[in-house]
């Protein structure tokens, strides 16, 4: 069809069929396509906003894991469970899918009757996605529940800490609160290390946390706890405590303080009174006080264990005069200022030393800051800077200075294992592990003083351990009384007193370092007295009767192994003549 | 040709459509399987800690200490004194062991009816 353009006026264009045929089937294709790509816009924009919706997972503001995270066991040294996780069943209710408000109060009131029915309303009422109804109920209540088919109401599991010791190592345990996080003792400490960070993680669920292993013994802690109780009624006192550690390890082995409170309630862990003496109590030590200054002055020299002092006549300060409790009024060796207590004695020993060396020496010892522990229960001590004449005279025997029970504890193990301060722990740690951590505060011959001085004050004629010792036999346990007074309206009190009793077991080759306080005791009868010696000292030995055969330590009564223990200053003369 | 080819791929495109469906199914019954053993082994593992807690207190010293107090008497027990301990030095030392083979000997030649010391006797010239 050869056409040429003016042969043409009003072009008429015929196109052939198959070529409207094509043009039609093109304008098809392409409606398709815009139909297909409009399709799968819809498609992929709903992705896009299925993508952008977040889905409130959390509970009441916390993300589901944490609510369901657990804690790692706790077991003691020989792998007893102190404290472990068990999964109770919560009921928490969705509102905005409960249909019939009025019928789910109902219902659910015939299980749970203690709950408030105007309440519960108000509760399930709204359009929250997640509300807690009751937490932490039992199986069976779980299963009640279920069984009244309430839609919008149902269960989740949630760890709960258990602690079947119930109150016995309630200050080493301390608690955790209803969201499973440490309020107090060990739990708090984990806490702060690095559990919670498990936790937030969402890491710290199932069994896969390893468990935590203390240093405690369970069966010495029972027998300490028990005792301790016991002296409370024997002996009416408000308050006993006591603390025993590894001498050469640090390991704490039991540590209670009573009156305490029940792991399992942690709202009991809140009353006045219950809080741990023993690192968050700090008291005048009195006496046992005494064997600090002593190590200080023999490890200085500036004393040996065969000089005398002049306890005859008490110190004169001024208008003050210091004088002795049993004063024997006459010239005393030093042994025998340790063994009768003698505070003019002490003092004597204390300015031998020097003031301000007898302060150098109670920072050396660490009286100066906390113990480096675990719990978090903390108190700092109370010592003067400096010393006055008089304030170090009454320092020497424990007076004008407050410090933890626990203090005196790692003084008193650093005395006797040789010399090395060693910061005392809740975790289990053997001795390759606590080497490094040694501090040398004194000579080993100055320990090996030292621990004369305590067997010497156990075994001696008139000393205040006798008491102690009795109940002991053949543990070879030494130790020193500490009758604190108490100020009561501004004046020392002598019926309202402190009283301590520290000691070591087995002395020739000691392993155990313990301190006993009783706070405010009274006689147990009219024969017995009210110092130290009568109560902390008692408590001492009978707990050393019974816990010194669980740790290995067999009774022995040569008097070979007492013998030993004298040092080579005072050796010679008949045998047990150094122990009169 | 092309016919044929189109009725097996609609065949195989039917058969194919089926074993898809069976899958989906098979495999919402195996889901669902699973999720009744989670709930399963949760409610266990939820027994099992009570347990464990159980077993933790009945071993508490605390818990057994007053059980045995209850029946010390019965059981005529009491806690252990220090007299009460020993040691293998303290024992002494095993007498020496008697000759059992001469003894059963002599006791034979006794039941025969023959008596040594009548052969020591005429050794020594004694009647």
């Amino acid at each position: 069809m050869a056409m040429t353009a003016d042969q043409v006026g009003a072009t008429i264009a015929l196109d052939g069929a198959r070529k409207v045929r094509g043009n039609l089937t093109q304008a098809r294709i392409r409606w398709m396509v815009l139909a297909i790509m409009l399709g799968f816009g819809l498609v992929g924009a709903r992705l896009v906003q299925l993508g952008m919706t977040e889905t409130d997972s959390t509970i009441e503001g916390q993300a589901r894991d944490v609510i369901t995270a657990t804690r790692p066991p706790i077991l003691d040294r020989n792998g007893l469970e102190m404290a472990v996780d068990i999964r109770v069943p919560s009921l928490y209710a969705e509102p905005r899918r409960i249909i019939d408000v009025e019928e789910a109060v109902r219902k659910l009131r015939t299980v749970l009757p203690n709950l408030s029915e105007s309440w519960l309303r108000d509760r399930l009422t709204g359009d929250q996605g997640f509300v807690w109804v009751q937490r932490e109920l039992s199986p069976s209540v779980e299963e009640k529940v279920m069984r009244l088919g309430i839609p919008g109401i149902d269960f989740i599991t949630e760890s709960k800490r258990f602690y079947p010791g119930m109150t016995e190592a309630s200050h080493i345990l301390g608690s955790t609160n209803i969201d499973n996080r440490g309020i107090a003792g060990i739990e708090k400490h984990m806490d702060g290390e690095d559990i919670a960070l498990l936790q937030d993680l969402g890491l710290a669920r199932g069994n896969a946390l390893a468990p935590v292993e203390l240093s405690v013994d369970m069966r010495v802690q029972h027998v300490m706890h028990e005792q301790l109780v016991d002296a409370m009624t024997r002996y009416q006192a408000i308050a006993a405590a006591g603390v025993m550690m590894d001498i050469h390890t640090g390991e704490i082995i039991a540590l209670a303080s009573v009156p305490d409170f029940n792991p399992n309630e942690p709202a009991t862990a809140l009353v006045k009174d219950s809080f741990n003496r023993i690192t968050a109590g700090i008291f005048e030590p009195g006496s046992i006080f005494k064997t600090v200054t002593m190590a200080g002055a023999l490890d200085s020299g500036a004393v040996s264990l065969t000089d005398k002092f002049d306890a005859r006549f008490g110190v004169r300060f001024g208008r003050f005069t210091i004088e002795d409790f049993h004063g024997k009024h006459r010239i005393l060796s030093l042994p025998e200022v340790y063994k009768y207590s003698s505070n003019v004695g002490t003092i004597h020993v204390m300015q031998a030393l020097g003031k301000d060396n007898f302060r150098a020496f109670l920072t050396r010892m660490g009286f100066d800051a906390r113990v480096p522990f675990e719990l978090p229960e903390m108190r700092l001590p109370t010592v003067p800077k400096e010393f006055s004449e008089v304030g170090a005279a009454t320092a020497s025997f424990g007076h004008g200075l407050s410090v933890s029970p626990l203090h005196m504890l790692a003084a008193y193990a650093a005395f006797v294992n040789g010399g090395n301060y060693v910061p005392p722990t809740l975790y289990k740690r053997s001795v390759a592990e606590a080497e490094p951590l040694y501090r040398r505060v004194i000579q080993p011959s100055t320990s090996e003083a030292i621990r004369y001085l305590m067997r010497l004050n156990a075994i001696g004629q008139g000393g205040s351990g006798s008491q102690m010792n009795k109940l002991a036999l053949g543990f070879r346990v030494g130790g020193k009384t500490g009758t604190a007074e108490k100020v009561v309206d501004g004046r020392y009190s002598s019926n309202k007193v402190t009283n301590f009793f520290g000691s070591a077991f087995p002395l020739e080759n000691p392993r155990y370092a313990m301190v006993i306080m009783v706070d405010e005791p009274k006689a147990e009868n009219p024969q017995s007295g009210t110092t130290a010696g009568w109560n902390a000292g008692t408590v001492t030995g009978r707990i050393v009767q019974r816990v010194a055969p669980m740790l290995g330590i067999a009774p022995d009564f040569s008097p070979l192994l007492d013998e030993s223990l004298v040092p080579a200053a005072l050796q010679g003369g008949p045998v047990g003549s150094h122990f009169n | 040709m092309i016919r044929n080819l189109n009725i097996v791929l609609i065949f195989s495109a039917v058969v194919m459509l089926a074993g898809v469906y069976a899958l989906k199914f098979s495999i919402e019954n195996t889901a669902s399987q699973r999720t009744a053993l989670i709930a399963m082994i949760d409610e266990q593992e939820g027994q099992i800690s009570l347990l464990k807690a159980d077993e933790a207190v009945l071993n508490q010293p605390g818990h057994i200490e007053p059980i045995v107090r209850r029946h010390q008497a019965a059981l005529a027990i009491e806690p252990v004194r220090q007299e009460q301990f020993g040691s293998f030095a303290d024992l002494p030392m095993r007498p020496a062991k008697p000759n059992s083979a001469a003894m059963n000997s002599l006791f034979e030649s006794l039941e025969a009816g023959v008596d040594p010391i009548d052969a020591i006797l005429s050794l020594e010239g004694i009647e």
